[in-house]
């Protein structure tokens, strides 16, 4: 288990400021956070390349929070993969297992095995410029594993990939997790990564962590302004989609919604409060989902008004003030919920 | 570097008056320089190249640069790389203190050198130990550690500032000590900045006169490196020898240069 309580750091213009958060054995901890939070510095300060003006780390019981890098067990991967470019894949992956004092066939067996793992079991012999970009996040993330680390931590991996290749590493992330068990913590500032990959997740803003818990409670129930501003997509529900014709009906229990993905299976779908109409009645229009409900919650925010509509889900909308009092919307009566099948957001689960 | 606009399909009067000074400036520096090389006969130049005087001035000049080159190489990596790491009071003041010896002229860093090993108690001390500096072989390489070590600690420090610092903590989380991060991926990754300052900080000392002149004199067949031979040929009217070392001198500068080119890329360190 990775506790940390009370962590801070400051650098330059970014700054930890008191962290705590909690890693369970195994689990896949997600940190979710827009740039410039801070969030490079925590990995960084928990791998032990900085030691921290406050708090302390503790990894399994044992406080870790002035040891040395080389003893932490914690392994960490780049975005930019900082692969050496004076040695060749094969060279990169062994790197650490030189270090020690293993025996060359040792590494060399160990090396091939989790090239395999990762895919790259034949690119071991070549320098790592002529690599793509998601066979270098491969390689970077072979030369973590291979010495099995207690904590991998992985800055942004995914971030910069090309949208085909970064769904398919998400994948193999998983399934990479699930086959050796390594507890993972994951910086991220897409929430895609979420929904496909984290046990839990920390939002993280200003240095400091905002609200930790399943990816569905933080979703859902934003513990603050920030979490859902930054999340933007406060109507996430979780279903199963099947496809027909390029037409997705996504089944999420209550409500079935209708939108155009090629995506199957267990999904989340995310609408934008600001992509949620309301008016009083059903109405006819070309947008593909329309539910009718009763408003539950009127929030006056500056020039806006969140609106809860339960229909079977709550759906929330933002509306002018102006809007709420045309359609003279009022707690307790009925109101509609419209949205296009476009305005639906799917993320596989 | 921003792309460059092609000059000579249709010179405009700006481009053609540019080029034109360019140009002129070019053939300037070439037939100077060329004149020197020139301005002796060849049997006399060889002849003079071979002259015991000569070859003992560039065995001389060998050795001592050498030596010099070898002492900034060791003692700016860890100068260099302490002013691209990291951040400690008086860091900025450390910068200009390197930067000192590049600015001062190297006459007046010789008579300091000069005062600091002869007259003052830390001198009288290496005297008593046998180590006498003055007006000795030894002051050369002295002479010429002192005044080139910035430019040195200039080019490794512009090498080490180019690597990520994300290579050496990967290392480290990799089970690599600070040393060890720095042999295994700092050092390999800054091999050709620290090849181009070698380059460059030997030919300097090779060429280096005014310190060495004022702490190791110019006593014939015994602190004559190159340039003093020239200097003592000079004054006493002996042009072909004056001028064979300049030869030598112009060679060494012209291949340390292309070599310092190659290594740099051709990206400005000064």
């Amino acid at each position: 288990m990775l506790r940390i309580a009370g962590l801070a750091k400051r650098l330059g213009d970014f700054a930890l400021d008191g962290v705590d958060m909690t890693v369970a054995d195994g689990e896949y901890f997600v940190v979710l956070g827009p740039t410039g939070a801070g969030k490079t510095i925590l990995l960084e300060t928990l791998a032990g390349i900085y030691s921290p003006d406050a708090g302390t780390i503790d990894l399994d019981g044992r406080d870790i929070t002035r040891t040395d890098p080389k003893n932490r067990g914690i392994g960490m991967v780049y975005q930019d993969y900082m692969l050496f470019p004076h040695l060749t894949v094969g060279e990169n992956i062994g790197f650490g297992l030189k270090q020690g004092k293993a025996d060359p066939a040792r590494i060399s067996e160990s090396v091939q095995e989790t090239a395999a793992l990762l895919g790259i079991g034949h690119l071991l012999e070549r320098t790592t410029g002529t690599l793509s970009g998601g066979e270098q996040q491969r390689a970077a993330i072979a030369r973590a594993l291979v010495l099995q680390p207690r904590v991998l931590l992985l800055d942004e991996p995914l971030s910069a990939l090309d949208t085909v290749t970064r769904e398919r590493l998400r994948r193999e992330l998983k399934a990479i997790h699930r086959a050796t068990g390594t507890t993972v913590v994951h910086i991220t500032h897409h929430f895609e990564d979420i929904f496909a990959l984290a046990d839990r997740v920390a939002v993280m803003q200003d240095g400091r962590i905002v609200q930790t818990g399943t990816p569905d409670e933080v979703f859902r129930r934003p513990a603050t302004e920030f979490v859902a501003a930054f999340t933007g997509m406060e109507n996430v529900y979780c279903g199963i989609s099947r496809v027909r014709d390029g037409e997705a009906a996504i089944d999420l229990g209550e409500i079935v919604v209708r939108t155009v993905t090629a995506i199957e299976g267990d999904v989340c779908v995310g609408i934008r409060p600001e992509e949620v109409i309301l008016s009083r009645r059903p109405f006819e229009s070309s947008a593909a989902n329309t539910f009718p409900g009763t408003v539950t919650e009127i929030r006056r925010n500056g020039m806006f008004s969140r609106v809860v509509v339960d229909a079977g889900l709550p759906f929330v909308a933002v509306l002018t003030r102006q809007s709420v009092a045309r359609l003279a919307l009022v707690e307790g009566e009925p109101a509609s919920v419209t949205f296009k099948a476009s305005a639906v957001h799917v993320f596989k689960r | 570097m921003f792309p460059r606009r092609a000059a000579l399909p249709r010179p405009t009067p700006f481009k053609a008056f540019f080029l034109a000074v360019s140009f002129a400036l070019i053939a300037y520096m070439l037939v100077v320089i060329g004149g020197l090389v020139t301005y002796p006969p060849l049997p006399a130049l060889i002849e003079s190249l071979l002259s015991p005087e000569i070859l003992f001035a560039v065995e001389l000049s060998l050795v001592t640069s050498a030596v010099s080159t070898a002492f900034c190489v060791v003692a700016a990596v860890p100068v260099a790389y302490s002013l691209a790491r990291f951040s400690f009071p008086g860091r900025g003041i450390a910068n200009t203190i390197f930067n000192i010896p590049l600015a001062l002229p190297p006459l007046v860093a010789g008579v300091a050198l000069l005062i600091f090993y002869g007259p003052s108690t830390f001198g009288k001390m290496l005297s008593e130990w046998g180590l006498d500096v003055i007006y000795t072989p030894l002051g050369i390489i002295v002479a010429q550690f002192f005044v080139n070590l910035p430019y040195m600690v200039r080019v490794a420090r512009s090498g080490f500032e180019t690597i990520n610092p994300r290579y050496e903590h990967v290392a480290r989380t990799l089970g690599c000590t600070e040393w060890g991060a720095f042999r295994q991926v700092t050092l390999p990754l800054a091999k050709s900045g620290l090849i181009a300052g070698l380059v460059i900080t030997w030919s300097k000392s090779i060429g280096e006169f005014g310190a060495v002149l004022m702490l190791a004199g110019a006593t014939r067949m015994k602190t004559e490196t190159l340039p003093i031979a020239l200097f003592l040929n000079m004054s006493t009217g002996d042009l072909d020898l004056a001028v064979a070392a300049s030869v030598i001198l112009i060679a060494i500068s012209v291949v340390s240069l292309a070599v310092f080119e190659r290594y740099t890329g051709g990206r400005g360190v000064f």
